[in-house]
């Protein structure tokens, strides 16, 4: 793979500004479980989801680390964790080498601001009665950060910023398309000067063509800023294209994690190879020559502690092995979490 | 060519609001042959679902007006049928599948019943022979242990599977023609890869003819024989599936394919995203519709609509556009734009 290297996407090594080691954020064995009762009231049923059950990654600055994987992987519920939005059952999160679980929320505050979020659903996570000048301009309420003019004149850069006409300062979210939302929804995450931004399928209610604005608009801000991204998304190509590093998840744990072409090139975890496998390609010739891994079974649930690898059950190159030890994802550029793949996941 | 199962001429659909009349639809003729999967590509308000919704005659109406066209099943004109005939041939000779099945199974009816109703009404077969028919159906989709499960409501089914069991209705009475509106959005790419398997075995195995309507360019490129790309209530590209992907012919539908993140692929650039966004469909300017955001966009665009075009060198293909656009590619912007707001 000599091609040459065509931008800082093509290979996180090679791109300048990310430094190698300094962790700006750092995830350890984050776990959140959701206890649940089912069943009559005369025979309860109690049991724990294990949402995100021992998820572990480090994000540098201006880095952008792309967390993929299927409806109930946790992909999500491991964002939430690491901002508090639900608590954490177990782990560590530190922000520049600052704790953040177990925090109360008045030290919580200043490292809060820092990190910032930016949601799927732009209709749904704007609030209608306020105007798009008040939308960018609360977190710096907030956080007291500016007042009065000073206010005004720092919405306004960041409406130019994010690529919003600032003659629209007075507008309110129901004038907007779609796209505009997720830039109004940008601009807000921007206006405290976060250092991460946790992205939570920020565009996969747009349409294609808007997208790629938005995923666009996102790199661009990144080179300019500096801003690392942990960017959760389902579609394959999305993430590629803005990712440096990229994770797979399955039942609440990353099961491979590697360099954005690495992962996409010569995936190593036997379920990253299947999730590959499944993704139709836009070009009838190139769909052709494809061969489909078709896994067993439906994926199980994560009400339940599994003994072994809990990808075995549907696992193609399973050995018995792998019904007893639980493999580990290793400390190295490019990890999987498989007994039979990687030689260090035991 | 063999007589077509559909043929949908220049079919015209409007809805009234409050911001005017909308034109949903503008003129949409195509047609599809037996055994053919045909793909109507689109983004939000392009009119793909609701061209499907007036052939099925489910265009609520008000605020909808179907203004004009026909959709000729054989010698029957569907837009011009009463509802008791139409509601014949709906649900048995063409049958549609939906996107979300949670809101298209009812919750309080089972799957058994649920199978049935349509089998009995339709087919004017007993309950005993309609309920072997349905475990038959389960069978076909994949669905194991069906005699048990026609007892199941739809809650107790996965997402993959609840789509499977509306598939399995939809073809219970054999239709001709499938119509499937984005069946494979809601659920994951495992089970979008098994749901595509299953239409083109069903579809080998009965011969029926299948409506794609998605957003999904790799659904279609999956799936289809030929596509049809919509934009503001039109089609703007008729062509046969590969050479379509290979070499788009309207500048939307290059546009569109160029601002796809190929995860197949090491594209470290910028995408090429289309600036700008789709027109007000209440207020429609005259000349092509495609014109404000297109790079290759001259005077004449602005004034005079196109309307859809053979293209010289490739026999059966259609573009909406007065240019070749394959002189004048290398134009488009890739920047992140800024969005104008009228």
């Amino acid at each position: 793979m000599n091609a040459p290297v065509t931008g800082p996407r093509g290979n996180a090594a090679a791109a300048p500004k990310v430094p190698q080691d300094a962790a700006l954020l750092e995830v350890s064995g984050l776990r959140v479980h959701f206890p649940f009762s089912r069943g009559s009231l005369l025979k309860p049923e109690h049991g724990v989801v294990r949402a995100v059950d021992g998820v572990s990654f480090r994000l540098r600055e201006g880095e952008t680390l792309g967390l993929v994987g299927e409806s109930g992987c946790g992909k999500s519920t491991t964002a939430r964790g690491i901002i508090n939005l639900v608590k954490p059952t177990a782990g560590s999160v530190k922000l520049a080498g600052r704790e953040m679980v177990g925090l109360r929320e008045a030290r919580m505050r200043p490292l809060r601001r820092q990190i910032q979020m930016v949601f799927q659903d732009p209709f749904a996570s704007l609030n209608p009665r306020m105007t798009v000048g008040k939308i960018i301009g609360e977190p710096l309420a907030i956080h007291r950060l500016a007042a009065g003019r000073e206010r005004k004149l720092e919405i306004l850069r960041l409406m130019e910023l994010v690529g919003l006409n600032p003659r629209f300062l007075n507008r309110y979210p129901h004038e907007f398309s779609g796209g505009q939302r997720q830039r109004i929804g940008i601009a807000r995450a921007l206006a405290v000067n976060p250092k991460v931004i946790l992205c939570d399928e920020p565009v996969s209610a747009l349409d294609v063509s808007i997208q790629a604005q938005v995923i666009n608009l996102m790199m661009d801000l990144q080179q300019k800023l500096g801003v690392a991204y942990l960017f959760i998304a389902h579609d394959l190509g999305v993430v590629r294209h803005i990712a440096h590093r990229v994770g797979v998840m399955y039942l609440g744990r990353i099961v491979e994690l590697a360099p954005a072409r690495q992962l996409y090139n010569d995936p190593k975890h036997p379920y990253t190879q299947a999730l590959l496998s499944a993704v139709p390609v836009p070009d009838p010739s190139a769909q052709e020559h494809r061969q489909r891994i078709i896994l067993r079974g439906a994926v199980p649930t994560p009400d339940r502690e599994y003994p072994g690898c809990a990808f075995a059950a549907r696992c193609p190159i399973a050995e018995p092995r792998c019904q007893q030890v639980v493999p580990v994802l290793a400390d190295k550029p490019h990890a999987a979490a498989c007994l039979v793949n990687d030689p260090d996941a035991s | 060519m063999n007589q077509p199962v559909l043929n949908v001429e220049n079919l015209q659909v409007s809805f009234r609001t409050d911001d005017g009349l909308v034109r949903a639809v503008r003129g949409v003729s195509f047609d599809i042959q037996a055994g053919e999967t045909v793909g109507l590509v689109g983004e939000s308000g392009s009119g793909k679902s609701v061209t499907n919704l007036a052939i099925m005659g489910l265009v609520p109406k008000p605020p909808g007006v179907v203004e004009g066209g026909h959709a000729w099943y054989g010698e029957q004109d569907l837009l011009a049928m009463s509802h008791a005939q139409l509601g014949r041939i709906r649900g048995h000779k063409i049958a549609m599948i939906f996107q979300d099945p949670m809101t298209a199974l009812n919750p309080l009816m089972t799957i058994g019943q649920q199978l049935t109703e349509v089998t009995r009404r339709h087919l004017g077969i007993n309950q005993k022979e309609a309920n072997r028919q349905a475990i038959e159906m389960l069978d076909l989709v994949g669905i194991s242990g069906a005699a048990k499960r026609l007892r199941s409501y739809p809650h107790e089914f996965s997402g993959g599977m609840r789509q499977r069991v509306m598939i399995a209705m939809a073809l219970s009475c054999e239709p001709d023609i499938l119509i499937a509106d984005e069946p494979t959005t809601a659920p994951d790419v495992t089970i979008q890869a098994q749901i595509l398997d299953l239409l083109r075995d069903l579809q080998q195995r009965r011969g029926t003819s299948i409506i794609m309507i998605t957003h999904d360019l790799g659904v279609v490129a999956n799936i289809c024989h030929r596509v049809m790309v919509m934009y503001a209530g039109r089609i703007v590209e008729k062509a046969d599936a590969v050479p379509l992907f290979q070499e788009p012919r309207h500048p939307y539908s290059e546009g569109l394919l160029a601002s796809i993140p190929r995860w197949d692929q090491d594209d470290s650039e910028l995408l090429q995203a289309i600036p700008g966004q789709p027109p007000d469909l209440a207020h429609l300017h005259p000349g092509c519709s495609f014109q404000p955001r297109c790079p290759y966009a001259e005077a004449r665009c602005r004034e005079e609509d196109p309307g859809l075009l053979p293209i010289a060198d490739a026999e059966q293909r259609l573009a909406a556009c007065w240019f070749d656009i394959r002189q004048r590619q290398g134009q488009w912007q890739t920047v992140g734009g800024e969005e104008n707001v009228e």
